[in-house]
């Protein structure tokens, strides 16, 4: 095993903010994320998509940001999708009970 | 495999990694299966984010130790600290899971302890000398 590193690739297309989150998402990178986030999460004229395909590793300070940005879009009445979660990663969504607030967007669960 | 390996990291959340590769290395040694070392990783980690969060923030003198010690029964982890862990252990009783109702009442923190019972098999808070410990295990699989 390797720590991998953390990394955001941000993309705006005409209808979504795309991050692409990749790498371990703990405690060490959760300014960074949080520097990522905040100039997108308040923005009510595009979709914010999280997409978490790349990730290794996340604990609850990595799911504590995912819920305040989840809370953010939901008072805000703005779409945040979560996509491709790999299964280690959903089990902790799972067990930490967020699971059945993320949405993918297509109609499907993430 | 027996015997016990301690690793001693500064309290700063750059050094998280090394204490996640380490548990990697001794779990798979002892033929975990990958699940179980994910949990491990998870937990140790939550163990460490509180020691970093909730210690006594004297900066860059602070150490925490982490105790992996392995026995036929399973891996036993303790994380040990300075500051106190009176809020930790009076935590361990009342942890829960986030969801409650609409995404209004979902909590982004105080989830680290939860998590912790959940992907340990036993967990407990301990009061040392200076500081404070939790010590956790994982039951090693049963021989079939």
């Amino acid at each position: 095993m390797r720590a991998e590193p953390f990394q955001i690739v941000a993309e705006e297309t005409t209808e979504a903010v795309i991050l692409d989150v990749s790498g371990d998402f703990d405690l060490a990178v959760v300014p960074q994320m949080r520097s990522a986030l905040e100039p997108v999460m308040h923005r009510t004229d595009k979709a914010l998509i999280l997409q978490l395909g790349g990730l290794t590793y996340i604990d609850s300070t990595g799911i504590g940001v995912i819920v305040s940005v989840l809370k953010l879009r939901d008072e805000l009445k703005a779409p945040f999708y979560v996509r491709d979660i790999p299964p280690a990663i959903m089990r902790l969504f799972e067990l930490t009970g967020i699971s059945g607030y993320l949405s993918s967007g297509n109609g499907d669960q993430p | 495999m027996s015997g016990a390996v301690n690793l001693q990291i500064p309290a700063h959340a750059e050094y998280l990694d090394l204490v996640r590769i380490c548990l990697y290395g001794i779990a798979s040694k002892m033929s975990f299966a990958y699940e179980d070392i994910e949990d491990m990783k998870v937990a140790v980690s939550e163990a460490c984010n509180n020691a970093i969060l909730h210690g006594t923030q004297a900066s860059g003198l602070e150490a925490i130790d982490i105790r992996y010690e392995a026995d036929a029964t399973g891996l036993t982890i303790e994380v040990a600290s300075r500051g106190t862990g009176a809020a930790l252990a009076g935590a361990l009783s009342s942890a829960a899971p986030a969801a409650e109702g609409d995404i209004g009442g979902l909590k982004a923190g105080g989830l680290g302890l939860y998590l912790m019972q959940a992907l340990m098999d036993e967990v407990d808070v301990r009061s040392t000398s200076v500081g404070t410990a939790v010590v956790m295990k994982k039951y090693a699989a049963m021989e079939p």
